[in-house]
């Protein structure tokens, strides 16, 4: 027998073997997923890299007092920001793969080194976190650059700044899930609830006191941006990773070699040694924190019913007993999911807290005519979310009924009423939820009534339409053998839905919503905003219900030709 | 090989395994039985170190799991109920990460893999993704993984599930050929007859506590009665005032 010196080269045979197999069949079986997800990811790099460049040429094209100041704080903000995310999304990635995958049972019971499985976990989850860092990292850093003319090692700088700051997050998440787990196992998930709720209202408060400051500034030429720089104070400590990054960056970016050199070596050796200390802990405790985690002890947890439930009852009163009941149940399983709901939440307090500010800025007059565009914003946001949303829990939701199927079809319901209460389910709740968001962000942005109103018909085509092509392509494109909802989403059947439900939002906003923006916003440039608004605005309004309606009928129909036919 | 001693196992407030004391020397094979919830799989995930006494020791191969855990697991291996492989790897990959990980040399690698693709008719999917596997392949696979590097003591959890009849009486008889060649198998299950026809002794546990341990001959001395090893097991575990009958009822 070997030592266990050769362990780390297995393992990282094992990554190369595993990524260069997944490559092969994403290539050979699923190339249209392949290329959705590079596209996607290159389309969302874009729109950063377009934003980014817009509000930086505007600092350069308006001489706001201070501008360099300004980007240090934009800067120091990304990083402390970023820098968050990826401690709670590698912490999560981690988690799972360190206590509750069955791959780790597998390598526990083997001789592999405690530290070794943690140090190839530990690659794979920040790897898999950080994506989003450089999808939106990298664009507004270019576009800083293009616009700011720095020189050429800027942009050789800029990937050995964003590896080495991806480290020191990871690796302190890590750190603490790991003591978390060991020494409080009883009452672990209460701690990290509790803990993120009040890092939220704590972030929150945070944001909307830049808001203000930002608000003050910007409609003050620079007489209050003390107030704005002073709500970065924590960030700008010396001590704050995020601020040796903005250090760095603005050190390049200005061309002083030197100085942006010491934060990049104060970046990577604190990374480095917080992961020697994660890895180190790790060989300590792992095994006795997975031991801990499989027998926390926790109390036995009694489900009951719910107000909640007789709620959803209530609102689906149109339909039979039966298919209510199927409803109510499909309610429960999602209400029990913590993590499908509280997406919701964030999304919803990220997209509320952003309209209040912009409602700050609308009533400072720094742009009447942002209201046209932000509330757009917000619309298209709000279909995004729920084209996202929807397919992540109601496409997979005919699959999973599919080893347990003969339950249902031994019940005196008929396929077609099952299709029917997953479409009430679905259609339901993204009514609600769309309506509620969009109805509050125009009301707190100020959007006139004609506004609100073409919004509210045209987010319930959205969620009515993508419920019903989301649960009939669910049916129609089944995946029986797959029991892991997230792998039946990234499957064939779920990219085209993704297409299909992507396409049919960009269609119903592109005919109902835009022209009405587009002319107001034209209305705005030219100082007319008083006059009239013309019916030609809404001239898409019936095609847009049409097609509407098309996106009910066709789906379903077919889904329920589709489920009648398959023999379990 | 294996020797557990005095081991209670807690999960918060629920005692898994109580004051368990168990000895299995080397080259037997030991039948664990016991009702659902009984304690079997966490007596074997201990003897994996996987998880660790709450009081107690367990050691296996004169290694204690607790202080000289990497030793033991070197000794060991072992197949759980429901069979781990990465699934964008062959068969013939993870034969091949099992042997690089147990750090077998290159060229015994490649003897040890062809031997146990051979020995379980691997060939014919053992460059497919695992991923398209069914769960008999699967298990077969696992199997194969688990005999590559010549473990001193097999442990395997529920084996049988998902191999067609062919396939149970090969493993059938490679059970007993491994344990007539010095190997250690520690078999929990719930087919009472593998137990019966292929043990050397069997354990019975119920509640987290060992009832009986021994031959089919003890067992049946410890019982008071003759008969099948379904009788003896349904007698051992049986709850005071339980009869077979309303043991069914209970299920209505």
């Amino acid at each position: 027998m070997l030592s266990v010196a050769h362990q780390p080269a297995v393992f990282r045979h094992l990554r190369v073997r595993l990524a260069r197999n997944a490559l092969r069949v994403a290539l050979e079986s699923g190339r249209l997923r392949f290329v959705t997800m590079i596209l996607t990811s290159a389309i969302v790099a874009a729109f950063t890299f377009a934003i980014g460049w817009y509000l930086f040429h505007q600092l350069a094209a308006n001489r706001i007092p201070f501008k360099g100041a300004i980007v240090a704080s934009l800067f120091d903000l990304l990083f402390f920001t970023l820098g968050g995310m990826l401690v709670f999304s590698t912490g999560i990635i981690l988690y799972a793969s360190l206590f509750t995958a069955p791959e780790a049972r597998f390598l526990l019971s083997s001789p592999a080194r405690a530290d070794h499985i943690f140090a190839t976990k530990f690659q794979g989850a920040v790897a898999f976190s950080s994506w989003a860092f450089v999808v939106l990292g990298v664009p507004i850093f270019l576009s800083y650059g293009i616009t700011a003319g720095v020189p050429w090692y800027f942009y050789a700088l800029l990937p050995a700044y964003l590896l080495g700051y991806v480290l020191l997050p990871g690796s302190i998440s890590a750190l603490a899930g790991m003591l978390l787990v060991r020494y409080m196992p009883r009452n672990r998930r209460q701690f990290i609830t509790l803990l993120i709720l009040a890092m939220l209202v704590l972030g929150g408060i945070w944001l909307v006191r830049i808001g203000y400051a930002a608000r003050n500034t910007l409609t003050s030429n620079g007489r209050e941006l003390d107030e704005l720089i002073g709500q970065f104070d924590l960030i700008r400590s010396g001590l704050a990773p995020s601020h040796w990054m903005t250090r760095g960056v603005m050190a390049a970016a200005r061309g002083d070699l030197v100085e942006a050199l010491i934060p990049l070596a104060l970046v990577w050796s604190n990374g480095l040694v917080v992961y020697l200390v994660a890895a180190w802990t790790a060989k300590r405790l792992y095994r006795t924190a997975f031991d801990r985690h499989a027998g926390g002890g926790r109390g036995k947890k009694i489900f009951r019913t719910s107000v909640l439930d007789r709620v959803m009852n209530g609102l689906v009163f149109y339909l039979d007993r039966p298919t209510r009941l199927l409803v109510v149940k499909d309610f429960r399983t999602f209400r029990r999911d913590p993590t499908q709901w509280a997406l919701l939440i964030l999304f919803g307090i990220l997209m509320l807290i952003g309209a209040t500010n912009f409602r700050q800025y609308y009533k400072s007059d720094l742009a009447v005519m942002d209201k046209y565009a932000l509330s757009l914003m917000n619309l298209c946001g709000t279909a995004v979310f729920l084209c996202a949303g929807l397919s992540r829990f109601i496409y997979p939701l005919i699959s999973l009924e599919g080893r347990k199927f003969w339950i249902l079809g031994l019940m005196p319901v008929s396929r077609d009423q099952i299709l029917r209460g997953k479409f009430a389910f679905a259609a339901t709740g993204s009514l609600l939820i769309a309506e509620t968001l969009i109805l509050a962000s125009d009301l707190l942005i100020g959007l006139p009534p004609a506004g609100v109103a073409l919004h509210a018909v045209a987010v319930a085509v959205i969620a009515l339409g993508l419920s019903a092509i989301n649960v009939g392509l669910g049916a129609y494109l089944p995946n029986f053998k797959e029991t892991d909802p997230s792998k039946i989403v990234v499957g064939f059947g779920g990219t085209v839905n993704m297409v299909i439900g992507l396409s049919f939002l960009v269609c119903i906003v592109g005919l109902m919503v835009v022209p009405f923006h587009v002319a107001q916003l034209a209305e705005g440039l030219r100082n007319k905003l008083d006059a009239p608004i013309s019916p030609w605005v809404f001239a898409g309004i019936p095609f847009g219900l049409l097609l509407g309606t098309l996106a009910v009928v066709l789906p379903l129909r077919a889904g329920a030709r589709s489920l009648n036919r398959i023999e379990f | 090989m294996i020797s557990v001693q005095h081991v209670t196992k807690r999960y918060g407030p629920k005692v898994a395994v109580q004051d368990l004391s168990l000895d299995v020397p080397a080259g037997e094979l030991f039948a664990f039985l016991g009702p659902n919830g009984a304690g079997k799989t966490t007596t074997i995930k201990m003897l994996c170190g996987l998880l660790f006494p709450t009081t107690g020791t367990v050691a296996v191969g004169g290694f204690n799991l607790a202080t000289h855990g990497d030793q033991a697991r070197a000794l060991i291996s072992y197949v759980p109920d429901q069979p781990f492989l990465y699934e964008k790897l062959t068969g013939r990959e993870f034969l091949q990460f099992t042997a690089d990980l147990y750090g077998l040399a290159p060229e015994k690698g490649r003897d040890k893999i062809a031997e146990v693709i051979d020995l379980f008719h691997l060939e014919e999917f053992a460059d497919d993704l695992t991923e398209r596997y069914s769960h008999g392949m699967r298990q077969r696979t696992v199997f194969a993984a688990a005999l590559i590097h010549e473990p001193k003591l097999l442990i395997a959890d529920e084996p049988t599930v998902g191999l067609d009849p062919k396939s149970i009486r090969e493993l059938k008889t490679l059970l007993r050929e491994l344990t007539d060649g010095g190997m250690t198998v520690f078999l929990s299950t719930h087919t009472l007859d593998i137990a019966e026809e292929l043990a050397d002794r069997i354990g019975i546990i119920d509640r987290g506590r060992l009832l009986g341990c021994g031959t089919l001959a003890d067992l049946q001395k410890l019982a008071a009665m003759d008969g099948s090893l379904e009788d003896l097991f349904l007698k051992i575990t049986e709850e005071p005032g339980d009869s077979p009958a309303t043991a069914v009822a209970g299920l209505a």
